[in-house]
């Protein structure tokens, strides 16, 4: 876990080194230049004190011309041939453009190993503080039921209780241990989904039946705490969908929508679909606690429980927030509306009305929808 | 006003997790003590501005307002009520940002239930105790000048500044002013005030002295109030040492 830190910060180490060693490499290279050219002049220079000196004892000019070939001569003055001198000028402006290319080059090329590296080092500290901030989140909501379960115990242990009592303390055990266990299959299945690893199938799939199979599951307890469900569907209805992961998403947007009831004392839960311009619309109405319209797309995110309140004993956060992975990966979107606090809120799948079709080998040969548990999606391997 | 004794059996229950509530009702009723349970922040706050009680049992995750802003709020508002915390994030940092609310002591969930009563136990026997310590003719002490009134958590100091003390200040001070002149050990304060292993170490009550030195010593720096015996604790005395 350590060693590749410590292998990319010593890169980045080298990196900014090596950038630094060109930055003086190229300044020094510069300032030689100059300082050869301005040498080289100031040979000329004496050069030319020279011939004037050789003129002025009388040397003849075709003389000087040959010993000192960058000087000519006119009249009895020497001076500095117009070539050497463009020669020179020439020498200076070739160099210093070779430096500004070259240096360009290197600190382009340097710059780019340092932002990849600082990028992957980035990365690397956000899918840390991920973990931790995850593993801090499920600890704490795994808490809370272990307390809640503990306290039962130690009140049984401790406490002469009727047998009345005794069935209220069995019942919010159970309900406590199956909480804990929908947790831990919910966070096995949003890690699933958030590695991406997770290859849905694309079938058609009657959605009124999808539907009352999800709704016969759940109906005994909403009418336990007082909550209807209707379902007004047509049907023939076909969605294209993986039919695990539409049971996973019906059955967590159910939940969700008995969490949101049940602190109002009961209620509605109604479910309708249609069929509109290229799409088909699954619309989860509810009367539940509503949210304020600014919350809807923190709905989605992981760990998000604008209602612990009431229904809250089941949720974990994570329900909506699988809903959102496997529509998105199924090819769909889903979306959630509410006018406010206590004013019911209406969530919709929506799945595109393409023609329905089977993707890949993994599609075939399915699995009984009797399994359609939690583990929706097959793990590519 | 109502007399200590009748409120000082009532317990204001703030959590949101129904079993978990229900549960810790229902065992506190057990007990004898008369239970008042509410689901989020705001709906303690209101109540305790109406009601009041000897204990609050607050959990720190809550809706609406979380454990430790009602517990500062309630500070603010000058309702020294004993906080017990009780969260799922039991962390050292936790704790401390528990305890600086203003909160009395701190247990972390999953507890035990046993611990969970004797700590209740413990801090209403501790509040009663400052409570009837402090009624009638303990109520207000005097010396070197200064003036504290124990039941309004105020005092007066010697340059006339007026001073409002928390709850753990205005203990020390009791548990000292019971016995003057006596020597009272660190140990002694720490299960006097707190009575429980909610701080580590001893080192807490010396950072209390030093803060009531502050408020009402002449020269903190030359106690004449306030004195340290070394290794052992601390005395209190009233004339001033000359």
């Amino acid at each position: 876990m350590k060693t590749p830190r410590v292998f990319q910060l010593t890169a980045l180490a080298l990196v900014l080194v090596s950038t630094v060693q060109v930055g003086w490499w190229l300044f020094d290279q510069h300032r030689l230049a100059v300082e050869k050219l301005q040498e080289m002049r100031q040979v000329y220079a004496q050069q030319v004190i020279a011939a004037q000196a050789l003129l002025d004892t009388g040397t003849a000019a075709a003389r000087v011309s040959a010993l000192m070939p960058g000087i000519i001569v006119t009249g009895r003055r020497a001076a500095l041939s117009p070539n050497v001198d463009r020669q020179l000028l020439g020498e200076e402006r070739r160099r210093i453009a070779q430096y500004a290319w070259e240096s360009s080059f290197f600190i382009l090329a340097l710059a780019a190993c340092i932002a990849v590296i600082a990028r992957a080092l980035r990365a690397e500290v956000r899918v840390i503080e991920e973990q931790e901030s995850f593993l801090a989140l499920v600890s704490h909501q795994f808490k809370t039921p272990l307390a809640s379960l503990q306290l039962s115990l130690e009140t049984m242990a401790m406490r002469p209780l009727s047998q009345e009592q005794s069935r209220t303390l069995i019942e919010r055990m159970l309900s406590d241990l199956a909480r804990m266990e929908g947790m831990v299959t919910q966070i096995l299945e949003s890690m699933r989904l958030d590695r991406g690893r997770i290859e849905l199938r694309r079938e058609p799939v009657d959605l009124a039946g999808a539907v009352a199979r999800v709704v016969a599951g759940i109906e005994p307890r909403a009418a336990k705490d007082r909550i209807g469900i209707s379902v007004d569907i047509e049907r023939g209805l076909e969605v294209s969908a993986d039919p695990l992961a539409l049971d996973v998403i019906l059955r967590n947007l159910l939940e969700n929508a008995l969490a949101a009831v049940t602190p109002v004392g009961g209620g509605t839960v109604a479910l309708t679909a249609r069929r509109t311009a290229g799409e088909i619309e699954l619309a989860v109405r509810d009367s539940g606690v509503g949210f304020p319209p600014a919350d809807a797309a923190r709905l989605f995110q992981k760990f998000t429980r604008l209602h612990p309140g009431g229904g809250g004993s089941r949720g974990t956060g994570l329900g909506l927030y699988i809903v959102k992975r496997l529509m998105q990966l199924g090819g769909g979107r889903v979306g959630a509306q509410s006018a406010g606090a206590g004013q019911g809120a209406t969530f919709v799948l929506a799945w595109p009305a393409s023609e329905p079709r089977d993707r890949g080998l993994l599609g075939q040969g399915g699995e009984p929808d009797s399994m359609a548990g939690p583990q929706a999606g097959r793990e590519r391997s | 006003m109502t007399a200590p004794a009748e409120h000082t059996r009532r317990i204001l229950v703030v959590e949101d997790e129904p079993h978990l509530a229900a549960g810790v009702v229902e065992n506190l009723r057990a007990e004898g003590y008369e239970v008042e349970s509410v689901a989020d922040g705001r709906r303690a706050l209101d109540w305790l501005g109406a009601s009041s009680c000897g204990l609050v049992l607050l959990d720190v995750m809550l809706p609406e307002v979380d454990g430790f802003t009602v517990c500062r709020s309630m500070r603010e508002r000058g309702d020294n009520t004993p906080v017990l915390f009780l969260t799922a994030r039991g962390d050292p940092a936790d704790r401390v940002r528990g305890l600086e609310a203003g909160g009395d002591d701190y247990l972390a969930k999953p507890f035990h239930l046993q611990e969970l009563l004797l700590r209740v136990r413990a801090i209403l026997r501790r509040w009663d105790w400052y409570q009837s310590a402090s009624a009638a003719e303990g109520a207000v002490l005097r010396f070197g000048g200064n003036e504290v009134d124990f039941r309004a958590f105020r005092a007066r100091s010697w340059n006339g500044v007026a001073q409002e003390l928390t709850e753990k200040e205005a203990m020390i001070l009791k548990v000292l002013a019971e016995r003057p002149g006596e020597i009272v050990s660190r140990e002694d304060l720490l299960e006097r005030v707190w009575g429980y292993d909610v701080f580590p170490s001893t080192r807490t009550v010396d950072n209390f002295i030093l803060r009531l030195r502050k408020r009402f010593e002449r020269d903190p720096a030359n106690p004449r109030h306030f004195l340290t015996v070394w290794g052992v604790g601390y005395r209190f005395l009233t004339e001033g040492e000359p």
